[in-house]
């Protein structure tokens, strides 16, 4: 039985044709991949089927019947839920406040919240997705979060499940968590459809993947019937070398060096605990470890947003007594943040007001605090083009970008900013291949052109391909330190989990 | 000492006095920022009621018809306002500065065409006067309860008010899906909550809240309207709102410190001696403002509201 069919969908936004007449069709029981580039359409396809656009024209059928769907509560009618990228939860409520919210269990006008709770609980029994039901959202990792939203739309009795590139924000470990349950899901009958740029996972659960490239249906291709190369030379066009090129580093002076760093938590527990470390000029540091074992503790204290309790930073040798986003980046540090909708970009900005952040005082982007529009149109277009921002256009605003080409404007923005030192957080979260090809070319030009570069990332083959030197962060400290030839992708798991420690050279 | 007990009560019940307009407005805005949208014209609701309290009761003879008027009046502003930000998805700030604007004016211009005077209205009817207040006399005498013993019912109400509305927001599941269009719209509005409805009914509600307060300076406290009214009440509700976090009862606790202040303000001024008497009444006087103050600038901690408290709403394209 088909669970979803679309046909002749298109969608037209002023100036971009986002879907070109796509043709899908879904059985009941499938777990169905849908890949492509930066900017193909994929969310806006996704975004039409859960109510949130209108196409331009084209038909949904949904087991069989033809339907309007107006408004994601139409969707929700017809059995259709979706877990968008950014979770559409209360972090203030309870799981269980959060799950039965717009259907309530009651005793007349009276929330009944003990019969909620049980309800939350027998329907995480069910479907083998554990959650505290009586927990604050606030407090739960984004895996967990996850779930709370699997189950939210599960509540409401969907079959057909859509997600967002939802391993986008997950860890490896939280990733197979989420593959065990997409695949008891389908023991159970449902549907799913999933959005991912990570084609080895696509490859590895998808019965069947669509790839679409600028709008337009590239082709489906069957279970094991493709291979990753194969699979990616659809989605970008032309062949990828998935594989990182090695370069020397031609090590030089210190440019960062941090001691003794211990830094409070949000949650006001010691985060980081007394780590010490040099990152020097022409060399990639690469910080490995689960999520929340320090990273974010590190770089707050590094951009000064948190102050350390103890410890120093020294930038070029000096030690920086206070630390403030200004006097930091003054020094020459840049910054690619994890998160790029609250720290990356101000998102009603268009690209070319976004570009120049951070530079907009500084010649020729204004003088005596008149900007030069001319300037900054012309650095915008070039900048655009080197960095494959699409659309080109610079007054598209941050918001109406592709998820991958927000991240994209940020690379822009940061590397094209006078630097010594790039802290690049995550830098290749929702690219696309060819976009993650790009950026790990960039940072190698970049090393090679001198920059001390300190890459934090939860890509075990990022950390391993990039890397001239290797730290482990676990519980707030550093358990290893070691280089990409004397290591295993195996054995730095074992020390990311704790289970493993490695003596450092004392520095 | 027991011979200020009779004095303590009274200092006590005239702090409750001063804390039923407050207490209203305060509450209004709970209700109305609980929903996500600011309600700063709380103050001029409060003006516009107050006066068309007096103007019914006036007309009427009747406190009671004064009370209808200022409800009626309280829809109308809260109606408008809903219009304005959740209609419109309009400015809530600037929705608000405008309502309190036409209140200075309007309510002037009103004072003196309907009564033909300049700053006061004449005395009406009104819920303070002895034969209309809650009597209980068994509470007479008994030190701190003795001065609930002849309150206005618009001082009980406002009390009474705080609990319910407890209950509202934190156990009934009109209460849930207030918080959750407060906190993020867009989840409660996938869920199939009607957002605009939730919001319109809030600010309404909120607005007719403010209402009491302004009919509580007029008919409860005096009996007759005066161009300074709300006096500011208005605002302290609203940092009142701020200091107690959102909820009815944090709202009702940051009052009565502010109303503590007065208490102490009255009870000084009639018995302080030695150091105390060396303070000047202008400190006291300005205390509860000062608590304000510091309430707005953190004193108390991070005061976190609604997550999208003052945001306006819109239906994606
Ligand atoms: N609300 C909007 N207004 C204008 N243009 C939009 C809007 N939403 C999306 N677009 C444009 O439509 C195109 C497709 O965007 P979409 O978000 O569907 O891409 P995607 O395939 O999900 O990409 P990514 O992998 O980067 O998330 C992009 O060019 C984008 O800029
Ligand atoms: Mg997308």
């Amino acid at each position: 039985m088909k669970a979803l069919e679309v046909k002749g969908i298109v969608k037209q936004f002023p100036g971009v044709l986002a879907n070109d007449n796509i043709n899908l069709s879904i059985n009941k029981g499938e777990i169905y991949a849908i890949v492509g580039e930066n900017g193909a359409g994929k969310s806006t396809l996704m975004k039409i089927i859960y109510g949130l656009y209108t196409p331009t024209s084209g038909e949904i059928f949904v087991f069989d019947k033809k339907v309007d769907i107006k408004t994601p509560y139409d969707a929700i009618g017809l059995k259709i839920g979706m877990v968008h990228q950014e979770f559409m939860l209360i972090p203030r409520f309870t799981v269980t406040q959060n799950i039965v919210l717009g259907d309530e269990p009651s005793k007349g006008i009276v929330f009944d919240y003990k019969k909620a709770l049980n309800e939350v609980e027998e329907l995480s029994e069910k479907f083998g997705l554990k959650v505290d039901p009586a927990e604050k959202v606030a407090n739960l990792p984004v895996g967990i979060q996850q779930r709370v939203e699997i189950l939210k739309i599960l509540r409401r009795g969907a079959e057909i499940l859509i997600f967002d590139e939802p391993t986008a924000v997950l860890t490896p470990e939280e990733t197979e968590d989420l593959f065990k349950t997409l695949m008891k899901l389908k023991k159970n009958g449902k549907t799913i459809i999933f959005i991912s740029h990570k084609l080895k996972e696509v490859i590895a659960i998808a019965d069947r993947i669509a790839v679409l490239r600028r709008g337009k249906l590239q082709g489906i291709v069957e279970r094991g019937k493709t291979s990753e190369v194969e699979l990616a030379r659809m989605v970008v066009g032309r062949d990828v070398v998935l594989k990182i090129p090695k370069a020397e580093a031609k090590v030089g002076g210190t440019v960062v060096s941090i001691r003794d760093l211990t830094v409070k938590s949000k949650r006001g527990i010691i985060g980081l605990k007394e780590v010490s470390f040099d990152v020097c000029a022409g060399e990639i540091v690469g910080i490995a470890g689960v999520e929340g074992n320090g990273q974010a503790e590190l770089v707050n204290a590094l951009i000064g947003f948190t102050r350390p309790i103890k410890g120093t930073i020294a930038f070029d040798g000096e030690e920086i007594r206070v630390i403030t986003p200004f006097n930091i980046r003054k020094k020459g540090m840049a910054y690619i943040p994890k998160d790029r909708k609250m720290r990356g970009l101000v998102l009603p900005f268009r690209s070319r007001e976004n570009i120049i952040m951070g530079q907009h005082t500084l010649y020729p982007f204004s003088k005596n605090g008149v900007l030069n529009n001319i300037e900054i149109d012309k650095f915008t277009t070039k900048k655009l083009e080197e960095f494959d921002v699409r659309p080109r256009d610079i007054h598209t605003r941050a918001r109406n970008l592709s998820g991958g080409n927000q991240q994209k404007l940020i690379l822009a923005k940061e590397m094209s900013m006078e630097h010594k030192f790039l802290l690049a957080s995550q830098p290749t979260r929702g690219l696309d291949i060819g976009a993650m090809e790009f950026v790990y070319h960039k940072l190698i030009e970049e090393k090679e052109r001198g920059m001390a570069i300190l890459l934090i990332s939860l890509e075990l083959s990022e950390i391993m391909g990039l890397s001239d030197r290797i730290l482990v962060l676990y519980n707030g400290e550093i358990v290893g330190e070691t280089t990409p030839d004397k290591t295993t992708e195996e054995e730095l798991g074992l020390m990311m989990l704790g289970l493993k420690k490695q003596k450092r050279v004392a520095q | 000492m027991n011979s200020n007990i009779p004095f303590l009560n009274a200092s006590i019940a005239q702090a409750l006095d001063y804390t039923a307009p407050i207490l209203f407005a305060a509450l209004g805005g709970v209700m109305s920022e609980n929903a996500g949208v600011v309600n700063i014209a709380l103050e001029g609701m409060m003006r516009f009621a107050a006066f068309f309290g007096v103007w019914g009761s006036f007309v009427s003879g009747n406190a009671w018809v004064g009370l209808l008027w200022g409800v009626g009046i309280g829809i109308v502003l809260g109606a408008l306002h809903a219009y304005i930000t959740v209609k419109w998805a309009g400015d809530q700030i600037i929705s608000g500065v405008a309502i309190n604007v036409m209140a200075m004016g309007m309510i002037t211009y009103l004072l003196e065409s309907v009564f033909k005077t300049t700053g006061y209205s004449p005395p009406v009817a009104y819920f303070g006067a002895p034969a209309s207040k809650i009597h209980l006399a068994f509470l007479k005498g008994i030190p701190i309860l003795g001065a609930f013993a002849e309150l206005t019912i618009l001082i009980w109400f406002a009390l009474i008010l705080v609990v319910v509305l407890h209950f509202v927001l934190y156990h009934t599941v009109l209460g849930l899906r207030i918080r959750a269009v407060g906190e993020n719209p867009h989840a409660a509005e996938t869920l199939g909550v009607n957002v605009f409805k939730i919001k319109w009914f809030a600010v309404i509600s909120g607005s007719v809240l403010a209402a009491f307060g302004g009919l509580a300076l007029s008919l409860g406290t005096l009996s007759s309207f005066t161009n300074s009214m709300a006096m500011g009440k208005g605002f302290i509700g609203l940092a009142a709102m701020i200091f107690g976090k959102w909820t009815p009862f944090g709202a009702l606790g940051a009052i009565l410190i502010f109303a503590g202040a007065q208490v102490l303000q009255l009870f000084m001024q009639g018995t302080a001696t030695g150091f105390a008497k060396l303070i000047p009444l202008g400190f006291y006087l300005s205390l509860p403002y000062m608590l304000t103050i510091g309430a707005l600038i953190g004193v108390v901690g991070k005061a976190v509201g609604p997550a999208s408290d003052g945001v306006p709403y819109k239906k994606e394209s």
